[in-house]
């Protein structure tokens, strides 16, 4: 068992019983129903509209070499190793990938316009399971080592990691009147790209940890790296062990 | 002045007859801006900017107004009830305090 | 915004950063140093609505509202009248209105009997801790209110 040194500050923080700032279950069921109309709808729709103009289904389906049928299940197997892009990818960096090969104008990884694009075609996979295979090549092998890496490493000004505030041993504990999510059971992988409320606007889960490196005082990795590629499918293999289905565009603070 | 502006009107329950009560959502994409938060590339305050009014019609009639102030969230949502009295179309007009005028419509569709 | 530059600049500072105590990140009174284009205390826009009319507290009205709103940009709020809405005897309109922001109004909805009910839901913005009020004006002329309390809490990572 890996012995988690905390800052002291953080660990007289999270001790602070949550009663008086957590949310009640009628709350959160108030929440729930802003799902019904989400304002991220209208972002998704606006994604099926990008997707139409590189081709659909159909030309996705035949750009990665499955059928439409499988697709959906397919879409729920990302980040993956595709041969044609020479790396362990996510939906995103595929269609760019078919941008550019259309001569098209590619959208930036970090863009409205892809997070949008992004949203629409992993909800195509809504209802699914996630079913990534970690050990089906060499390549994402190494992206999921990679991935659990980065989430332990320390970094920054505080010496933190993603472990500090996200490992099993802190789960439930309030950190600036929030209980620390498992991330597993809370879906975390499979709910994002997800409307954020504090933000009004349509994110997307590696942008998501940007912004928590940029809190934490960590130095903010590239979206589309080896090593947010990595992240990513540590965080949705979590999601897959706690089998939570996609459900895409999710909602959240 | 005409934006394109992104916006949806869905109808609650997705299945309904005439008689029926359905509950109208609208949800669009506005800033909704107080006139009071910096923008954060140029650090200027961003001039206020809101929908102040919205209107569903049934077939060109009016039957709800409402006056929104800039206290209403981002990508606002706005939901009235509606009593199907026949097929036909509903229409949202919504005008903002800069001039920006819009309207989104939606076909009601009962069965039966 | 003040606070995040408030609590950046002790997170420079020292490693106690982190224990800024929760209770003091709560906006238990909100103060807007800056003005808003359409700034009207709550009294002052009961009485321009109600015409200084009495609004009396009525049960009549369920007004649905998160006891802690996890954050103040998105509070949904939902208003059901328990009253008839036929040609002569309607609600009239539902304003959603709220007791600390600079501007205390939220939302005035005129109804109508093709309605079929009184009812009205949205998502406000609220500046700190205060209540939301519903109130309520019949066909009659006559008004009716009710009011919730929304603890917002300004925490979060981000």
């Amino acid at each position: 068992m890996k012995k988690i040194l905390l800052p002291f500050a953080i660990m007289a923080t999270m001790a602070y019983s949550g009663e008086q700032f957590a949310m009640s279950d009628a709350d959160r069921a108030m929440y729930a129903e802003i799902l019904e109309n989400n304002p991220a709808d209208i972002f998704v729709e606006e994604g099926s509209e990008f997707f139409e103009e590189i081709g659909d289904e159909e030309a996705l389906a035949k750009f990665l070499g499955v059928s439409e049928k499988d697709l959906p299940k397919y879409i729920a197997s990302f980040p993956r190793y595709i041969k044609k892009l020479g790396n362990v990818v996510g939906v995103d960096q595929v269609l760019q990938a078919m941008q550019i090969e259309q001569g098209k104008k590619r959208f930036k990884l970090k863009s409205e316009n892809m997070f949008s694009m992004l949203a629409y075609v992993k909800s195509l996979a809504n209802d699914e399971q996630f079913n990534i295979d970690i050990t089906a090549d060499r390549h994402i092998k190494a992206s999921y080592a990679l991935g659990k890496k980065t989430f332990e490493t320390k970094r920054g000004g505080r010496g933190l990691s993603c472990l500090s505030c996200h490992s099993k041993d802190v789960i439930g504990m309030i950190l600036r009147t929030q209980p620390l999510p498992d991330l597993g059971e809370a879906g975390t992988g499979a709910t994002w790209p997800a409307y954020r409320m504090t933000k009004s606007s349509l994110r997307t889960l590696q942008r998501r940890f940007q912004g928590c490196m940029k809190n934490a005082l960590l130095a903010v990795i590239p979206i589309g790296s080896k090593e947010m590629v990595g992240l990513e499918v540590y965080i949705s293999k979590m999601s897959q062990n706690s089998k939570k289905a996609l459900a895409i565009p999710g909602l959240k603070r | 002045m005409s934006k394109n502006r992104k916006s949806m009107i869905k109808i609650k329950p997705k299945k309904f007859k005439v008689g029926d009560i359905v509950k109208v959502n609208f949800i669009v994409i506005h800033p909704m801006d107080t006139g009071l938060t910096k923008d954060k590339a140029t650090r200027k305050i961003k001039p206020a900017h809101y929908i102040d009014s919205v209107t569903f019609s049934f077939d060109g009639k009016p039957f709800t107004t409402m006056k929104s102030w800039e206290t209403v969230s981002t990508n606002p949502y706005y939901s009235v009830n509606f009593k199907v009295s026949s097929k036909g179309k509903i229409t949202v007009d919504y005008t903002d305090n800069q001039g920006e005028k819009n309207s989104k419509s939606k076909k009601v569709k009962p069965k039966g | 915004m003040k606070r995040r530059e408030f609590i950046q600049s002790l997170v420079a500072s020292s490693a106690l950063a982190m224990t800024i105590s929760p209770s003091v990140a709560l906006a238990e009174e909100v103060k807007p140093k800056k003005k808003g284009p359409n700034d009207m205390d709550y009294q002052t826009a009961l009485d321009t609505i109600t015409n200084k009319k009495e609004a009396k507290d009525s049960d009549k009205i369920k007004l649905t509202v998160p006891e802690i709103a996890e954050n103040g940009a998105v509070v949904p709020v939902k208003v059901k009248v328990d009253h008839p809405m036929e040609e002569t005897n309607y609600v009239k309109a539902i304003h959603i209105l709220n007791t600390k922001n600079g501007n205390a109004r939220c939302a005035d909805v005129n109804l109508t009997p093709i309605n079929g009910k009184g009812y009205f839901s949205t998502r406000v913005k609220l500046g700190g801790t205060q209540e939301i009020v519903a109130l309520v004006e019949l066909s009659d002329g006559s008004f009716i209110k009710t009011a919730k309390s929304v603890k917002v809490t300004i925490g979060g990572c981000g």
